[in-house]
């Protein structure tokens, strides 16, 4: 893992300009910069905890830039250049093994995680470049939440402990964690469900109900990013249609990139839609456009089922 | 749908053949003998303890020290507490050795070596050390810690030659069971932001843990039972003895000595002695099912 180096040249990533309307989140702590762990703890420990900032808008805008993407010597991922809108959802549509999860699990540096696996280009998270030497990978990743194809709550913890893991484990404790556990149960809209059981283990909520356990626990380390890959596909239609609300309620505080690979779902819930093919993106614009009156033939034949 | 079949019809198309029938018949017996004949000996095994062992047992026979007065056919040979607790304390001790190393192994080969050569070449050589006879343990320990210090037999060398014996076990079950962890937990955790040392300790260990409890009692259960590794490292001694730095008795060594005795005492005391270990390990092996039981990983 890369070790944790002493900050020195950072660029200060809390744009005053960001304004934090909503009254109950009062002096909420300086958003850290991505470099040093140590750093992030330390601001987290300094700054008064506010459990209850989630209603503020503060997703980033990601962009990739020439991204490249390989396993061993094969690469899946050829030279990608797309950015994502803050506080948008923009869904990635393309064929199976075109590099639509390769391309997310970079962003947070999940795509390293694989032997043999290694990414080339950049990615820009609200301005600094993730891949830089001097990042801290843990660090990236608290601020880019991901959410899997398959749900997977923590087996052997409980429904509180599952969600109050992102900040246990993440060494966030402090503050009232309790209060971060419901806030982030309300937001996956889980709290009515199971506020009554939160001692009962995790795995033993339905599938649907478990995706939303998944959700709730990236929420609470309070991410300006959320990655899905296929967070549906593995749910039945009224599961779906609760994840997909709760998509579009997230929105407003967060950036949004979900991978999917049913057509009607980017339809109704992304902003914006990119589709890819083998590795490389093909074209990218407001959803309505890319289903309607798409710029490429392929993306045509793609959106109305020739292929794929 | 097709027309029902005449009843005559479908026997004729989908009837088991007599042949067949009677070459199942054959294999299901075949088989079945093989097995029968498997459980013989165990049986007796079973019997024998049973029949003799018990009927050494007595509340003098775990309470009081072997007297070594085996010479005259009346006289008090006394039981076998000194063996129960060195048994205990030795395999206590090279358990405290054992585990730590051998599951740090595991999490070594299973979080960070992976597929490298290094990690292959520990993963080949624990394979080896499962494969090495007890007594290769004993002799190593008995020439380097006993001969090569030029002092004496003691407690803690024989616990250092059985946890040379169990440190393979324990590293090969825990890493079996630490490779079912689902790579999605470690993902998740690791995508949260999880420092990968939080990922291991909160996430990946409870999950694996009854599992690797359950293998960790199945070596420590085949420690107990073993009398080479210490022969010439604890050697034996009759009283109890709670010092890991003298002599000390164990289980195995004492039914060793004991069943090459010429008296029928002695040797009725060996079966009871037998009887004893094997319902010590019985018991930890009900208790690594019952662990085992609990596992959710499958």
């Amino acid at each position: 893992m890369t070790p944790a180096r002493p900050t020195t040249n950072v660029t200060d990533m809390d744009p005053d300009s960001r304004t934090e309307p909503n009254a109950e989140t009062s002096a909420g702590p300086p958003r850290g910069p991505i470099v040093a762990r140590e750093d992030a703890d330390t601001a987290a420990a300094a700054a008064p905890e506010n459990g209850a900032a989630r209603a503020a808008p503060r997703g980033v805008a990601v962009e990739l830039e020439q991204l490249r993407a390989f396993y061993g010597d094969s690469e899946q991922l050829r030279g990608v250049d797309l950015a994502f809108r803050a506080n948008e959802v923009t869904a990635i549509i393309g064929p199976s093994g075109c590099g639509k999860s390769t391309m997310i699990r970079c962003i947070n540096r999940m795509h390293e995680e694989i032997p043999g696996a290694r990414a080339e280009g950049r990615v820009l998270l609200d301005g600094q470049d993730v891949y830089a030497p001097s990042v801290d990978v843990v660090a990236v990743r608290r601020a880019i939440g991901m959410v899997f194809q398959k749900p997977n709550p923590f087996p052997t913890m409980s429904i509180y402990d599952n969600v109050a893991a992102g900040l246990r484990l993440t060494g966030r404790r402090g503050g009232d964690l309790r209060a971060k556990v419901e806030s982030a149960l309300r937001s996956a809209g889980l709290w009515d469900e199971v506020s009554s059981r939160l001692d009962e283990p995790g795995a033993g909520l339905s599938g649907g109900q478990q995706q939303r356990l998944c959700i709730a626990r990236s929420l609470a380390v309070d991410p300006e990013v959320i990655l899905m890959d296929e967070p549906c596909s593995a749910l039945d239609p009224i599961a779906t249609l609760k994840i997909e609300e709760l998509i579009a309620e997230l929105k407003t505080r967060v950036t949004i990139v979900i991978v999917t690979h049913n057509m009607q779902q980017a339809a109704r819930v992304a902003d914006r839609t990119a589709f890819m093919l083998d590795g490389q993106l093909v074209e990218v614009g407001p959803t309505q456009e890319i289903f309607t009156k798409p710029g490429d033939s392929r993306t045509e034949e793609y959106v109305t089922g020739k292929f794929g | 749908m097709s027309a029902p079949a005449i009843d005559g019809e479908v026997l004729a198309r989908f009837n088991v053949s007599p042949r067949r029938r009677r070459r199942d018949a054959i294999a299901r017996r075949t088989i079945m003998l093989a097995t029968l004949i498997a459980l013989v000996p165990l049986v007796l095994i079973i019997y024998y303890l049973l029949s003799k062992g018990l009927g050494a047992w007595s509340s003098d026979f775990f309470t009081t020290d072997p007297t070594g007065n085996t010479f005259f056919k009346n006289s008090n040979i006394g039981g076998i507490k000194s063996a129960i607790f060195g048994t205990i304390e030795m395999v206590a001790l090279a358990s405290v050795i054992a585990i730590p190393i051998g599951v740090g192994v595991a999490i070594w080969l299973v979080e960070y070596g992976k597929d490298s050569w290094f990690a292959q070449t520990v993963r080949f050589f624990i394979d080896v050390l499962t494969g090495v006879p007890s007594i290769v343990f004993g002799l190593f320990v008995f020439i380097v810690l006993v001969v090569g210090t030029g002092s004496s037999f003691a407690g803690w060398k024989g616990s250092i030659a059985l946890s040379l014996l169990m440190l393979p076990v324990i590293t090969r079950s825990a890493e079996v069971i630490l490779l079912l962890v689902p790579d999605g937990l470690r993902e998740s955790a690791l995508a949260l932001g999880a420092p990968r040392w939080r990922v291991i300790f909160s996430v990946v260990l409870p999950t694996a843990l009854p599992g690797m409890i359950t293998g960790m009692l199945l070596a420590v259960a085949r420690a107990a039972g073993e009398t080479a590794p210490l022969l010439f490292t604890a050697a034996a001694t009759k009283a109890t003895s709670f010092n890991l730095g003298g002599f000390m008795n164990s289980l195995p060594v004492q039914i060793y000595n004991d069943v090459t005795s010429p008296t029928t005492a002695v040797v009725n005391r060996a079966w009871g002695a037998a009887l004893t270990l094997v319902s010590l390990i019985l018991l930890l092996n009900l208790v690594a099912r019952l662990i085992a039981r609990r596992s959710r990983l499958t």
